[in-house]
C-alpha cells in the first residue's frame, strides 16, 4: 500500500537528486518514508536519498518496492507549477502508480524492481576531512574547473586550513582556495583526490544554490557531499569515485 | 552452413554495453584481430595501416579502437590466441592441416556457387595472421597491460573452457561454436558499433530442451567447421531427430543418415586440446605513452588515427569505482 500528496517542488528536488545519475531506480516506500539508493552503470557515482513521512502533505506507506522510469516521473511532476501538490498512489494490482495533480490524472507503468541493476552497497569510507561549503561556492569551482580541464581535484591544506579546488588544462589552470572564513565549518587534515568533472558537474546540478553541502574527503579516496533537501526532511548523500592520479 | 543454423538454435539477446554483468572476458584473438583487419582495411585508406616497407599493421589500429569498449564498462579482456604449430604433436599437425585444407576446398566451392557470407566466413576461419600482426599485437597488448594466454590449439576452445572452469565470466568471439565447446556466456559482436549480444548456454539447452550432448549432436548433423552437414538436416528437422532418438548415433540407426567419424568430430567438441595451466593478472596499468610510441613511431601509424583510442583507454583506466571501496 502506498498513497501520498506531496509539493511538486519537494518531489521534483527528490528526482532531480536521483536521475542525474542513473534513468531507473527503485523506491523503497517506508513507513517512516521513501529511501532510494542508486549508483550509475559505471560504479563511480552514488546517491543514497531519504525523504521522511514529515516531508508529505500526507503519507502511508507499508514497506513495499516499486521500479521506476526516473525520466517518465520527472516529467509527470513537470506538469505541476512549484507549488502545486501531487497526489501518489500505487496500484497493486496492476502495478501502476496514479498521479494527480489538479484534475490531471496520470497512470504510470512501474518497472519491474528486479529488472533493475542492483542497489549498490555503501563504500566503507573513513575520510579525515571534513569541509561544510554552500551549494553556490561548489557551483561556481565546477564551472571555473569546466573551462580549463576534464578533472578537478578537490583538497583540505591541512596545516593553512584551507579547503582548494585545482584544475589543469592544457593550456590554463583553475585554483580556488577558501579558508575558514569563507567555509561554514571545517575539520582539517590533509586530503587531495581528483574527479571526474562530468560526475560532479551532474552531481551540482541537483545540489541546491542555498544548501549547506557537508564533503567529507581523503588522500585518494572518494568524495562524499551530502545535503538537506525539503527543508530538511529529507537528505542526500552524494559519493563519487577518485581517478587515479598519474606522476 | 553450421554457422547459421547454430544462431536459429542459440539463446541469443542483444545487450546493451552499460548492462553487462561486469567480468573477465577470454577474447578469440585471432577472431576478434580479423574482424578488425577485414574492416579496417577494407573501408579504409590502405596507406594509412601499410609501414615503408610495406607491413600491414592495421591490428594495431584495431587493438587501439576496441580496448576502450571493454574498459569503459567493466570488462577486463584476456586475449587467447591460437596455438602455434611448433606446439603441436605431428599427428595433430597432420589433422589441422587436413581440416584446413577442407576448409579450403569448401571455400573454394562457396566461390564458384558465389555464396559471399559463406566465403567471408571460411575466408576468416583459413586467414592467418601474418607473424608481423602476430608480433605486434602481442607488443601492444603487454605495453597496455592487457593479459594474454597461448592456446595449445584453437583459441576459441581454449577461450571456451576457461570459461567454463570459471576463470572467466564471458567468451568473446563471433563464433557461434563456442556454444558446442561449452562456453557458458559469449559475447559477439563486441567489434561492432551496436550492442553486444550475449549467447547463453544454459537457456539454449532449456529452451530446447536438449542436453549439451544432444546440442552437439544436432549441430553436427546441420555441418560444423569439422564436418560436412547431412543433406537435408537444417536445424529443425535435425532438432526433431535427435528429439526422437535420443542422439546422433540414434538418428543413424534410424534414418537414412551417415556422419562419418561421427566420434571423432563429437570430441572435437567435447575434448579439444586446450590447457588448464595458464595464469592472467587482471589488474590492467597500461604504459599509455609507450604504447603510443610503439603504435606511431615504431609502426609509423599517424598519431591522429589513434589518439581518440589511447585518451579513452587512459580515461577508462584511471577512473576507479566505488565498488573498490565496499
Amino acid at each position: 500500500m502506498f498513497k501520498a500528496i506531496v509539493s511538486a517542488d519537494t518531489l521534483k528536488t527528490t528526482l532531480d537528486s536521483v536521475s542525474v545519475l542513473v534513468d531507473e531506480c527503485k523506491i523503497h516506500l517506508e513507513e517512516d518514508g521513501l529511501e532510494i539508493r542508486a549508483v550509475d552503470p559505471a560504479n563511480v557515482g552514488m546517491v543514497d536519498l531519504s525523504l521522511s513521512a514529515d516531508a508529505f502533505e500526507s503519507y502511508e506507506a507499508d514497506g513495499g518496492l516499486i521500479g521506476v522510469n526516473l525520466s517518465r516521473l520527472e516529467d509527470i511532476a513537470g506538469m505541476a507549477d512549484a507549488g502545486q501538490l501531487v497526489s501518489l498512489e500505487l496500484d497493486e494490482e496492476t502495478r501502476k502508480l496514479h498521479i494527480q495533480i489538479d484534475g490531471l490524472e496520470y497512470t504510470l507503468t512501474l518497472i519491474d524492481p528486479d529488472s533493475i541493476r542492483q542497489e549498490p552497497d555503501i563504500p566503507d569510507l573513513d575520510l579525515a576531512a571534513e569541509v561544510v561549503v554552500e551549494g553556490k561556492d561548489i557551483n561556481r569551482a565546477v564551472k571555473a574547473a569546466d573551462m580549463v580541464s576534464d578533472h578537478i581535484a578537490l583538497g583540505v591544506d591541512g596545516s593553512n586550513e584551507t579547503f582548494y579546488i585545482d584544475a589543469e588544462g592544457d593550456a590554463d589552470d583553475v585554483h580556488l582556495e577558501l579558508d575558514r572564513d569563507d567555509l561554514i565549518d571545517l575539520s582539517a587534515a590533509d586530503a587531495h583526490s581528483l574527479f571526474s568533472l562530468d560526475y560532479l558537474k551532474d552531481m551540482d546540478k541537483a545540489i541546491p544554490k542555498d544548501a549547506e553541502v557537508t564533503m567529507e574527503l581523503g588522500e585518494e579516496f572518494p568524495v562524499k557531499m551530502h545535503f538537506d533537501i525539503a527543508e530538511g526532511m529529507g537528505h542526500v548523500t552524494f559519493m563519487l569515485a577518485p581517478r587515479i592520479q598519474s606522476n | 552452413m553450421g554457422n547459421a543454423d547454430l544462431r536459429d538454435l542459440a539463446t541469443i539477446e542483444e545487450v546493451p554495453w552499460d548492462e553487462l554483468d561486469p567480468g573477465v572476458v577470454a577474447v578469440d584473438a585471432h577472431n576478434w584481430l580479423y574482424r578488425y583487419l577485414t574492416t579496417t582495411v577494407r573501408f579504409t585508406n590502405e596507406s594509412v595501416y601499410t609501414t615503408a616497407a610495406g607491413d600491414e599493421v592495421a591490428n594495431l589500429v584495431g587493438i587501439v579502437q576496441g580496448l576502450p569498449k571493454f574498459f569503459e564498462h567493466d570488462l577486463t579482456p584476456v586475449f587467447v590466441f591460437d596455438g602455434g604449430p611448433s606446439e603441436l604433436k605431428a599427428d595433430e599437425i597432420a589433422e589441422r592441416r587436413e581440416q584446413r585444407e577442407q576448409l579450403e576446398d569448401r571455400l573454394e566451392d562457396a566461390r564458384e556457387e558465389g555464396d559471399a557470407a559463406e566465403v567471408a566466413r571460411l575466408d576468416s576461419a583459413t586467414q592467418r595472421l601474418t607473424d608481423v600482426i602476430q608480433e605486434t599485437s602481442r607488443e601492444l597488448l603487454s605495453l597496455l597491460d592487457v593479459p594474454v594466454v597461448e592456446a595449445p590449439a584453437e583459441g576459441e576452445a581454449q577461450a571456451a573452457h576457461m570459461a567454463a572452469r570459471g576463470d572467466v565470466e564471458y567468451v568473446g568471439t563471433e563464433d557461434y561454436d563456442a556454444l558446442l565447446f561449452g562456453a557458458p556466456v559469449t559475447l559477439r559482436q563486441l567489434t561492432s558499433k551496436g550492442n553486444p549480444e550475449r549467447m547463453d548456454l544454459d537457456a539454449t539447452l532449456r529452451d530446447l530442451d536438449l542436453t549439451r550432448e544432444q546440442l552437439v549432436d544436432v549441430a553436427i548433423l546441420c555441418g560444423t567447421d569439422f564436418n560436412d552437414g547431412v543433406r537435408g538436416y537444417g536445424p529443425k528437422t535435425a532438432l526433431k531427430a535427435v528429439r526422437e532418438h535420443g542422439d546422433l548415433w540414434g538418428v543413424m540407426e534410424h534414418e537414412d543418415v551417415v556422419v562419418e567419424n561421427a566420434d571423432l568430430v563429437r570430441e572435437l567438441f567435447f575434448d579439444p586440446d586446450v590447457t588448464s595451466d595458464y595464469a592472467f593478472d587482471t589488474t590492467i596499468s597500461p604504459d599509455v605513452d609507450a604504447a603510443r610510441a610503439y603504435v606511431s613511431d615504431e609502426w609509423e601509424v599517424p598519431a591522429e588515427e589513434v589518439s581518440r583510442g589511447f585518451e579513452r583507454i587512459e580515461d577508462a583506466l584511471t577512473q576507479t569505482g566505488l565498488d573498490d571501496w565496499t
